[in-house]
């Protein structure tokens, strides 16, 4: 008996620690910290929450190329990151459109204009002079190998390949710059948008039709900056076909409305557990404690984007996360009604209802998934969180509701009534079609 | 305890009447496509300090669209107005920017004049919403509003001049104390929402396909297919609800619906899987009492599991916001729906399938066993 009340005090510790960790977060040693649901960023909102503008940009042309997206997607990120919005998104959606959103931002026809110009990628030399543009160079890609011979060291470089035209006026800008090595002055800078990418020294005139930029770069710089300086020619230009501003103070009504829904849902359940299990469902609600824990240090940690009907998801999976225990006490209660002990029928009650708690979660799992990973913008949020309140809750109803009551168990807890039999039924009551 | 399957043909009667009309409904009516699907202009806006009427609110937008244009819809909800204008169908890009800027600024001008300008109390130059506004005037070609939007210091609008800081710095607002305010914008072209349709159709295809595998993979071929015939039936009358309400239909509808797929098929499966337990157990049931035991067997059960779901996202509709109302109520309805097939429906229709099957077995065989127990 001690023995189980000592586990069952220890799993509640937990619990209650848990929810502590989830709601206010825990430093561990000064450096470290897990961050909790009120901690300043401690929910990601996602932009029908915090306000902001979203934009759908369209490729204007039939049939782009994979690779061109991927520079109009890179060009646009880099674009957000020199006006200096860090935090705003840049996804593909589709074959043929660019998703940005952008936080906190409600002019959306400044940002409309601003990111749907091409960019413009400049050559420069040491005086700031322009030697040519982005349309001077036919294509970049990073690379891998030996740079120079007699190095067998491999590193990773840039190919650039010029037009004509290009070739010319390069040959010419590298033999003035390779000619001012002695002063300091022997580099080229490569612009965009007035931003410095970088800034390659030049050590000999280069007159052929490809070049090649080296430096300490590693696999991602080098590819980012060879689709960059590809970008610098939008491939095709940018149609809008979608603008969505939300104010930010609409956000924070919806939010505040949805987590009180979210808070007297939750008390109606734990209620209702109560009422109608008793015992039983005292330890389905520690279990439901234990979900919300999970959930809250789930967003907490992973900064999962929280869109409206993602919240409406965390509270759905409530109410769903109570069916697995639904199913498997009302198995209890008939067990107990054929006149098993409660250990047994506690057992049993677990046993046999395991097969219908997850083959019923496994379709609600297909959907959310499909969610996820096919919807877009506020849905996938819904089909994020909606698939982690099943899992989560499944594991809780089955192991900690289970553990729990064995607990209770071996306190020797076994008036049957506790377990959610009335006094009628303990008779020798039969069921019509129970087991034999 | 009444017998179900005895009385399945109440039940059948009762789908089969549900299923009709909304069948007739989606096809001689067909939805209130949301402007995520058919493309446009949604509009919210906060009105404070007087009450106002939908229609009167109609006739002020047709009035400030003019020439014959009218809003597609206009919703009051609350102290909020949603006002949508649908776009031409082939209507090109460049049209379609300078349609949306004239939509947006002549509403919120003509809504100005009726219900004044916004008002906070806190800091006016921190409202986010008036940059919406004042920043489409910018981009409009009258030159009074360049000059009023360039050269804050010469006009004496406080808006323009709000705007102009909050370009700079995005902050977040007060609260509205009167007037009107925009506080959100969807735009959304056609050819957008077309795709938005598609992949939602795709979607739910898709979902379809999976669970109907995953059923007929985890049962035998009768219970799956009555538990996809259960789901086919739940979906389609909310669709048909929606359809003769209609209530207008948006990508988060489409997530409701494949969330009541997921979700409705549960109560079925703990039947079907109590009907698999029986079956195995029977010795002298008929299909008829093995599918009744095992949902009267099942019923607190289906009735507890969907009472606690009801409390919360009823909660969420009770209590939220109207986007999230929207998304709750198909939820709400798919879920009833969803008992009512999976108690009534499945057991009797399992039943009767499998008497049938036995019935033509036998019929063929010529003589047989009098009564069929087993699989």
């Amino acid at each position: 008996m001690s023995r189980s009340l000592v586990k069952f005090a220890a799993i509640i510790l937990v619990i209650a620690a848990l929810l502590y960790v989830g709601v206010y977060g825990l430093d561990f040693t000064d450096k470290y910290r897990i961050p909790g649901i009120t901690d300043s960023d401690g929910i990601t909102q996602g932009l029908d929450l915090k306000g902001g503008t979203v934009i759908v940009f369209r490729a204007a042309t039939t049939d782009p190329s994979e690779e061109d997206m991927d520079n109009v997607v890179n060009l646009l990120r880099r674009r957000l990151d020199f006006q200096g919005y860090t935090e705003a998104s840049v996804t593909m959606q589709g074959s043929n459109k660019v998703r940005v959103e952008i936080p906190d931002v409600q002019d959306s026809d400044t940002a409309v204009e601003t990111l749907g110009a091409t960019a413009q990628l400049e050559f420069k030399d040491a005086n700031g002079n322009t030697i040519m543009t982005g349309s001077e160079v036919t294509n970049a890609s990073s690379e891998y190998g030996q740079t120079e011979q007699g190095i067998s060291r491999s590193s990773y470089y840039i190919s650039m390949e010029f037009t004509p035209e290009g070739q010319q006026k390069f040959s010419e800008a590298t033999k003035t710059a390779a000619a001012a090595a002695s002063s300091n002055m022997n580099y080229i800078t490569i612009e965009m948008d007035g931003n410095v990418l970088t800034a390659p020294r030049v050590h000999e005139q280069i007159d052929s039709d490809s070049c090649i930029i080296t430096g300490e770069f590693t696999a991602d710089e080098a590819s980012a900056l060879a689709a960059n300086i590809k970008s610098g020619q939008l491939p095709f230009s940018l149609a809008v076909d979608e603008v969505k501003v939300v104010s930010a103070t609409l956000g924070e009504e919806a939010l505040s409305k949805a987590i009180t829904a979210g808070i007297i849902g939750l008390i109606l359940v734990l209620l209702f557990m109560l009422l109608i299990y008793r015992l039983q469902g005292l330890m389905a609600d520690f279990a439901l404690m234990f979900y919300i824990a999970v959930v809250l240090i789930l967003l907490a940690n992973f900064h999962i984007n929280i869109t409206l009907p993602g919240i409406a998801g965390i509270i759905l999976a409530i109410g769903m996360a109570v069916d697995a225990n639904v199913v498997i006490f009302e198995r209890v209660k008939e067990e107990l009604k054929l006149g098993k002990t409660v250990r047994s029928a506690v057992d049993a009650g677990f046993n046999r209802a395991l097969s219908a708690v997850i083959d019923s979660n496994v379709t609600t799992i297909i959907s959310a998934i499909i969610l996820w990973w096919l919807g877009t913008g506020t849905i996938k949020g819904f089909g994020i969180t909606l698939l982690m309140g099943i899992v989560v809750s499944m594991i809780s109803a089955i192991f900690v509701t289970r553990f729990l009551l064995k607990q209770m168990i071996g306190m020797n807890v076994k008036n049957i009534w506790l377990y959610g039999l009335n006094k009628s039924d303990s008779s020798s009551e039969s069921v019509k079609g129970g087991k034999a | 305890m009444f017998d179900i399957v005895q009385k399945k043909w109440v039940f059948f009667g009762i789908s089969i009447v549900l299923c009709l009309i909304s069948i007739v409904s989606l096809i001689f009516r067909g939805f209130n496509l949301d402007t995520d699907f058919s493309g446009g202009i949604a509009l919210t806006y906060e009105v404070k300090g007087e009450d106002f009427s939908t229609e009167d609110m109609s006739a002020l937008v047709s009035e400030a669209l003019g020439a014959g244009k009218a809003a597609s819809s206009v919703q009051k909800s609350g102290e909020d107005v949603i006002i949508k204008v649908g776009y031409d169908k082939d209507i090109s890009d460049e049209e379609r920017t300078e349609f949306s800027n004239t939509v947006r600024d002549s509403i919120t001008t003509a809504l100005e004049e009726k219900f004044g300008k916004a008002v906070y109390d806190g800091a006016p130059a921190e409202e986010p919403e008036e940059d919406v506004a004042a920043a489409a005037a910018s981009a409009a070609p009258e030159e009074e509003a360049a000059a009023a939007s360039a050269e804050p210091d010469a006009s004496a609008e406080p808006a323009a001049a709000a705007a102009a800081v909050a370009t700079e710095a995005p902050t977040t607002g007060g609260n509205l104390v009167s007037g009107v305010r925009l506080s959100s914008m969807d735009d959304i072209s056609p050819s957008s929402g077309r795709e938005l349709a598609r992949s939602a159709l795709w979607m739910s295809l898709l979902a379809c396909a999976a669970i109907l595998l995953y059923v007929t993979f985890r049962f035998e071929f009768t219970s799956g297919c009555v538990a996809v015939l259960a789901l086919a039936h739940d979906v389609l009358i909310l669709l048909g609800i929606y359809s003769i309400l209609q209530i207008s239909v948006n990508i988060n509808f489409i997530a409701a619906v494949l969330t009541v797929l997921g979700y409705s098929i549960n109560n079925t499966i703990v039947i079907m899987d109590r009907i698999r337990e029986n079956t195995r157990n029977s010795r002298k049931e008929t299909y008829g009492e093995i599918a009744n035991n095992s949902i009267w067997q099942t019923m607190t059960r289906s009735i507890n599991t969907t009472i606690t779901t009801l409390l919360t996202i009823g909660m969420v509709f009770i209590i939220g916001v109207a986007s999230i109302k929207a998304f709750a109520l198909p939820i709400i309805i798919g879920i009833v729906i969803g008992f009512f097939s999976s108690v009534f429906i499945t057991g009797p229709l399992w039943a009767t399938w499998r008497d049938s099957a036995v019935n033509a077995k036998r019929a063929a065989a010529g003589s047989g066993k009098s009564k069929s127990k087993k699989k």
